[in-house]
């Protein structure tokens, strides 16, 4: 397949992980949508590692740091929303308005 | 078209569905299983690059333990009894419109960019990745576990029932 396929698929992947990291308003929703970004973000890296240029088996090693990362931060993320939800009952990012100034 | 073009045009598809679902349906139970079915696509683009064990690592780590732990959260926090309420078309407009104008300045950004053509095959077997690992980039290596460590012990500390003023250990 053409490098262009991948790139184009990996936009439109981040493009609706952008969305709805905007729209929703659940907190799990809301990193489910962060993943979709990362995922695409992977995908770009090892398609452009892999057709473009030398030194080729380097983007899979970017994409397993990148899986690393990503799930240490759903790890955290996971935490901090049932300790959320123990301390104010809800997830929805529009009733956290404790810290509003 | 070849196998990996077959392979890629399928998961592309499965993958964006999936990507969709988890994004656009209203109950939060089936936006992790459209999460499931995106990353099972994924992995089948991996597949298509000549990556098998990126695409076994993204199905073992995406499928077999992210989706089962937000699984996991959600049984634990959300109340799924509550109706959604009701959401301002103003900001889901708006939302549609940032994300579309993001993407497609992402789009513009890539197809101009001269993109080298690729100068044969890359190995990208289990072996070569660990290879990397072990020998270039140990201390990448090294700090993934510590962080993945302090991440697992950080979540347990958080997630922990706090006592109560008064109450002993």
């Amino acid at each position: 397949m053409s490098l262009m396929a991948y790139l184009a698929f990996a936009t439109l992947l981040f493009g609706v992980g952008l969305y709805g990291l905007l729209q929703r308003r659940s907190l799990v929703a809301m990193l489910i949508s962060l993943e979709l970004m990362l995922a695409a973000v992977s995908v770009n890296v090892v398609a452009l590692t892999t057709l473009t240029g030398s030194n080729g088996s380097l983007g899979q090693v970017v994409a397993l740091v990148l899986v690393g990362v990503a799930a240490a931060e759903t790890a955290i993320g996971l935490s901090l929303f049932v300790a959320i939800h123990r301390a104010s009952h809800s997830i929805d990012v529009e009733t956290l308005s404790e810290l509003k100034g | 078209m070849n196998w990996a073009g077959a392979i890629f045009g399928a998961s592309a598809a499965v993958a964006l569905v999936g990507a969709v679902g988890a994004v656009g349906l209203k109950s939060i139970f089936h936006n992790i299983l459209g999460f499931a079915l995106a990353m099972l696509g994924v992995a089948g683009v991996f597949l298509s690059l000549g990556s098998d064990f990126l695409a076994v690592v993204f199905v073992l780590v995406y499928v077999g333990a992210v989706a089962i732990a937000m699984v996991y959260a959600v049984m634990l926090s959300y109340p799924l009894d509550q109706p959604p309420r009701p959401r301002n078309r103003w900001k889901i407009a708006g939302a549609a419109l940032f994300a579309a104008v993001g993407a497609a300045g992402i789009w513009l950004v890539v197809r101009g960019a001269p993109w080298p053509p690729a100068n044969g095959r890359p190995d990208l077997s289990a072996a070569s990745a660990g290879t990397r690992f072990l020998r270039d980039y140990v201390l990448a290596f090294e700090l993934i576990s510590v962080l993945l460590v302090v991440a697992v012990m950080g979540a347990v500390m958080v997630a922990r029932r706090t006592r109560a003023p008064g109450e002993g250990r």
